[in-house]
């Protein structure tokens, strides 16, 4: 190394003498001589310097690296307009794919945030032959007995949701809470932050009159009080001394805000059914786990399979039960925004080809001085590359918004998990991945025939033939988006047709003003039905007094809600009741029907005057009455909702009423209407949904509802008051939202399809503005250029569509559990979406034809060579 | 004294210095100092070239195996460091040369068009 300084150095000093000898030959003095020489030779150490760098070759791959970003950067600000459409196509697309990712990763990839959360698991053990479907758990006999005898897990927990209203502070509110075994946080290996958890004895129900809060319940009610630990606070009526404050952002079960004690009681008639998690000993495995659970279950029922019912034993990781149902629709989404992104690449590329084409003398001539074509290749991929990763800069600002906008769009309470989610490191790391690699897909093309272009052709030919090679792969790419967006299309369009039809649905109601307000009573203050009644009694005539109110009525649970009853009954006569055969079975008021407007097609409404005492009465749904009467009026039959029952056990049907939608699920059940009034069981009757009709014209009822509840008792808090209207889009939140998310993609890809189409076709009829001068030179018509290239368009269109029909039917499938009442394959849908994609098409098309139709034949056969 | 009229330095002309390297040692053996008189006198002094240009360039052309060095004697008995086109040189010497023709026969017919392009 030091040699070949010296060498340099050398070469240098001779160079100098003989410049200063030959300057003295030509009869300079010697000093003339050496400054005239020093003054043309320059400095000397910088030429020593460049000399020293160019032998040791183009140095390490990151000096070069330097040079193409540097130049590359250089570029693309020649070019604002080109980068700035470009960057922003990207910020767009990629932002949209982290804002997703977002969401994805904090719900469904991050570990829930327990100690060792992979060694969780759900215990289950329930019937398979259910008519609905239940979430994982044990009935609490067998959860004694296994968590007495279970050898493969540390530790084992039950729990249960619950919402409880907490009065005494501020305004009584309902708040989601949780029942939890004196294991639970041992079991999720979290401990609160403040105080204690629950013991033993607080398993036992007497002693069970303690509560821990959550961080953001101590926060918001109660200030934060460091010294809350042994206060007492009221729950549903029940003082309870306050033991814990968990660490911030521990809210599960789904999110709740506080947690008593799980105090079992084992009743004879009834069993509890509750979640059960596990942590399960280092060596052991889910299968271990699975046959430990179903002997003892066999053990503990050895008669369950003579029954012919059969259960299923499982054991299933804690964290798929939290997210697995929205697992799907995460993950459509999250294809679906990629989508969008390849949209966006094919779009980005296609600029790139329209740019390396107008560039193609610059690429020859720096390949005529001697430019390799590899260095241009790499040139020309690092300038896609750093469009790519200012455009994934720009994109997490995208992602910022986007996340934002996707947690306030996510339906309340739906989305496990939202509290977590958040921008971080791995957020970070896939959008510079998704960067990089996007700079390399859509680069890739334009890089290598870039470099291929040849100077004899790009010099010689002059810009006759520009963009000639490019013209097909610039076809596909425009094909390709149109097939993208096409899937996208029908993807929103078949969640846009579900929508529609639970929306139109036929309710059964006649009721979208009708407005619900549900009501709790707390044990404590209404310990029997007596005064439960007498409360209810004075609500609903108090409601009845308000003005604007045309009916009003009470049931027992809230239609479209998941809560319900349903049971089995006894049919007096000689056709037994089919096996398996269930219904619902609300209690409602008189005057019930007419306020929700269920029509009644047969026999009477319940009275006043259907009350204890008289002869017990019932209302059927049409489907029972066809069911079970399927010849003959069913009003004057008898059933028995006793299993064995006595004389006095028989109740008339006075009524048939038309189906209405019950559940969640938006299906019609066969329905089993009790009165009210005839109801002495406590059992369920502290819930009561009330529903107030307005009178035609009249105002939303809701804060006069809320107004005669607080006469009646200040310390019960309203609940679900809305619209019967507003409680169907509740139900329905879920589709709702994946819905508007798949419409804005597929907005978002067609308009993505169109421009670039539209640039396509633009630079098509630039290109060959000659050739079309020529034609009209040749007698073509503007309408001939008109339709020429909107023919072109078409073609291109129609391909992109069919396979994008093709990849719909593959592809669509994916949707079929959001789907309402339509198949994923519904050819209307298809249809509709293949027009509309057509016609965005040929208007994105019109322009550049226009253009075309308008080229004067003269002008352009003279305006190059 | 005229101002000197280097060729600028900017990577895009680096492969025509290359190129007029090559051609100068066509004529046989040189010193640097030698191929930047020649160059001078070839281009009627219309070229002078910058030694911040000419010394790196002669090093790179070395390093790519198109240009042979060695140390010899001057005719005036000086140790100099003396360049010889190789055979390798020899043929990226007629690729460079046709595209040069190329390049110049474009930029030429940009410059002075052919009159029906003037319309």
């Amino acid at each position: 190394m030091k040699a070949r300084d010296n060498e340099i150095q050398e070469e240098i000093a001779v160079h100098l003498a003989l410049a200063i000898a030959d300057k003295m030959a030509r009869g300079a003095s010697r000093e003339e001589a050496e400054r005239a020489a020093r003054a043309e030779f320059g400095n000397v150490t910088h030429v020593a310097e460049v000399t020293r760098e160019a032998q040791r070759g183009p140095g390490l791959w990151l000096e070069r690296l330097g040079q193409d970003v540097r130049y590359g950067w250089r570029a693309l600000r020649r070019t604002p307009a080109f980068t700035a459409v470009a960057v922003a196509t990207l910020a767009l697309a990629i932002g949209a794919n982290s804002a997703v990712f977002t969401v994805v990763n904090s719900v469904l990839m991050q570990p829930l945030p327990f100690r060792d959360p992979d060694a969780l698991y759900a215990v289950s053990y329930l019937p398979t032959n259910l008519p609905f479907e239940l979430p994982p758990g044990l009935d609490d006999r067998l959860y004694l007995e296994y968590r007495q005898h279970a050898t493969r897990f540390e530790r084992i927990t039950g729990y249960q949701r619950q919402e409880l209203t907490l009065s005494g502070v501020g305004d009584a509110t309902r708040i989601p809470g949780a029942l939890a075994s004196s294991t639970f946080f041992e079991t999720l290996g979290v401990q609160p932050a403040l105080g204690r958890a629950f013991t033993a004895e607080e398993d036992q129900a007497g002693n069970d009159r303690v509560v821990i809060l959550s961080d953001r319940l101590w926060r918001t009610r109660f200030n934060s009080d460091p010294r809350i630990l042994g206060t007492t606070i009221v729950l549903d009526g029940i003082s309870r001394t306050v033991i814990g404050v968990m660490p911030r952002g521990f809210t599960y079960p789904a999110s709740s805000q506080v947690w008593t004690p799980l105090a079992l009681k084992l009743d004879g008639g009834n069993s509890f059914l509750f979640p059960v998690a596990g942590r399960l000993r280092a060596g052991a495995t889910p299968e271990q786990a699975r046959s430990e659970l179903a002997a003892i279950a066999r053990a503990l029922r050895p008669d369950s399979r003579a029954d012919g019912a059969r259960s299923n034993a499982a054991i299933i990781p804690l964290k798929d039960t939290v997210t697995s149902h929205v697992r799907t629709s995460l993950l459509v989404l999250a294809g679906a925004v990629a989508f969008v992104l390849l949209i966006a690449c094919a779009n980005v590329a296609n600029l790139l080809l329209i740019r390396a084409a107008t560039r193609r003398q610059e690429m020859a001539v720096r390949v005529a001085l001697g430019a390799s074509r590899a260095r241009i290749a790499r040139q020309l991929l690092t300038e896609s590359v750093l469009i790519a990763l200012i455009g994934g800069g720009a994109g997490i600002l995208v992602a910022f918004a986007g996340v934002r906008a996707l947690v306030a769009m996510a339906p309340a309470g739906r989305l496990p998990r939202i509290d977590e989610v958040h921008l971080n490191g791995w957020v970070l790391l896939f959008t510079l991945t998704v960067s990089l690699v996007t700079g390399i897909l859509f680069g890739l093309v334009p890089a290598r025939s870039g470099a291929r272009s040849a100077p004899q052709e790009a010099l010689g030919q002059g810009t006759r033939t520009l963009g000639g090679s490019h013209h097909r792969l610039r076809a596909a790419f425009v094909t390709g988006e149109i097939a993208l967006a096409l899937i996208l299309l029908t993807g929103a369009g078949l969640m846009i047709k579900s929508f529609l039809r639970m929306r139109s649905l036929d309710t059964g109601y006649d009721a979208p003003r009708v407005v619900t307000m549900s009501v709790n009573l707390p044990r404590i203050a209404y310990p029997d039905a007596a005064r439960m009644q007498s409360f209810h009694t004075a609500l609903l005539e108090r409601l009845s007094r308000i003005p604007g109110a045309n009916a009003v009525g009470s049931v027992s649970f809230r239609p479209m809600s998941d809560v319900g009853i349903m049971g089995d009954f006894v049919v007096r006569g000689p056709t037994p009741l089919p096996h398996g055969y269930t219904v619902d079975k609300p209690t409602v008021s008189p005057g019930y029907f007419a306020a929700l407007g269920i029509r009644i097609l047969a026999g009477r409404d319940f009275t006043t005057a259907d009350r204890a005492g008289a002869p017990g009465v019932v209302v059927v749904s049409q489907t029972v009455a066809k069911r079970l009467w399927p010849n003959e009026s069913a009003v004057g039959n008898r059933i028995s909702m006793q299993d064995h029952p006595g004389p006095n056990d028989w109740l008339t049907v006075i009524g048939v009423v038309n189906d209405v939608v019950q559940d969640a699920q938006l299906t019609r059940h066969s329905t089993i209407y009790l009165p009210y009034l005839q109801n002495t069981a406590p059992f369920f009757m502290n819930q009561m949904t009330f529903v107030v009709r307005p009178a035609p014209g009249a105002a939303n009822l809701a804060a006069a509802m809320r107004t005669a509840l607080r006469d009646v008792d200040p310390a019960v808090p309203a609940e679900a008051l809305q619209t019967m209207d507003q409680s169907l889009m509740d139900t329905i939140a879920e589709p709702v939202f994946q819905m508007r998310l798949l419409a804005t993609f597929a907005f978002l890809a067609l308009l993505l399809a169109v421009l670039g189409t539209y640039g396509v076709l633009a630079y098509d009829v630039t290109a060959r503005t000659r050739e079309i001068g020529l034609r009209m030179a040749l007698g073509a018509t503007p309408g001939n250029v008109l339709r020429m290239v909107l023919g072109r368009t078409a073609a291109l269109a129609l391909l992109g569509a069919a396979i994008g029909v093709a990849g719909s039917l593959t592809l669509t499938s994916v949707l079929t559990k959001s789907l309402f009442e339509v198949k994923p394959t519904d050819p209307v849908t298809l249809a509709a979406v293949t027009i509309v994609l057509m016609l965005a098409a040929l208007v994105a098309g019109y322009l550049p034809a226009q253009r075309a139709a308008g080229v004067r034949a003269l002008t352009t056969l003279l305006m190059h060579d | 004294m005229h101002e000197p009229r280097g060729l600028s330095r900017i990577e895009l002309l680096q492969g025509t210095l290359d190129l007029i390297i090559l051609q100068t040692l066509r004529w046989g053996p040189r010193h640097g100092y030698g191929i930047a008189q020649m160059i001078r006198a070839s281009s009627q002094d219309v070229l002078q070239v910058d030694t911040g240009s000419l010394y790196p360039a002669l090093h790179r052309l070395e390093r790519q195996g198109w240009i042979a060095a060695e140390w010899g004697t001057s005719e005036n008995k000086q140790r100099v460091r003396v360049y010889t086109l190789t055979a390798k040189g020899r043929k990226q010497l007629e690729r460079e040369r046709s595209q040069w023709e190329q390049l110049s026969r474009a930029i030429g017919a940009i410059l002075a068009p052919s009159p029906d392009a003037l319309t």
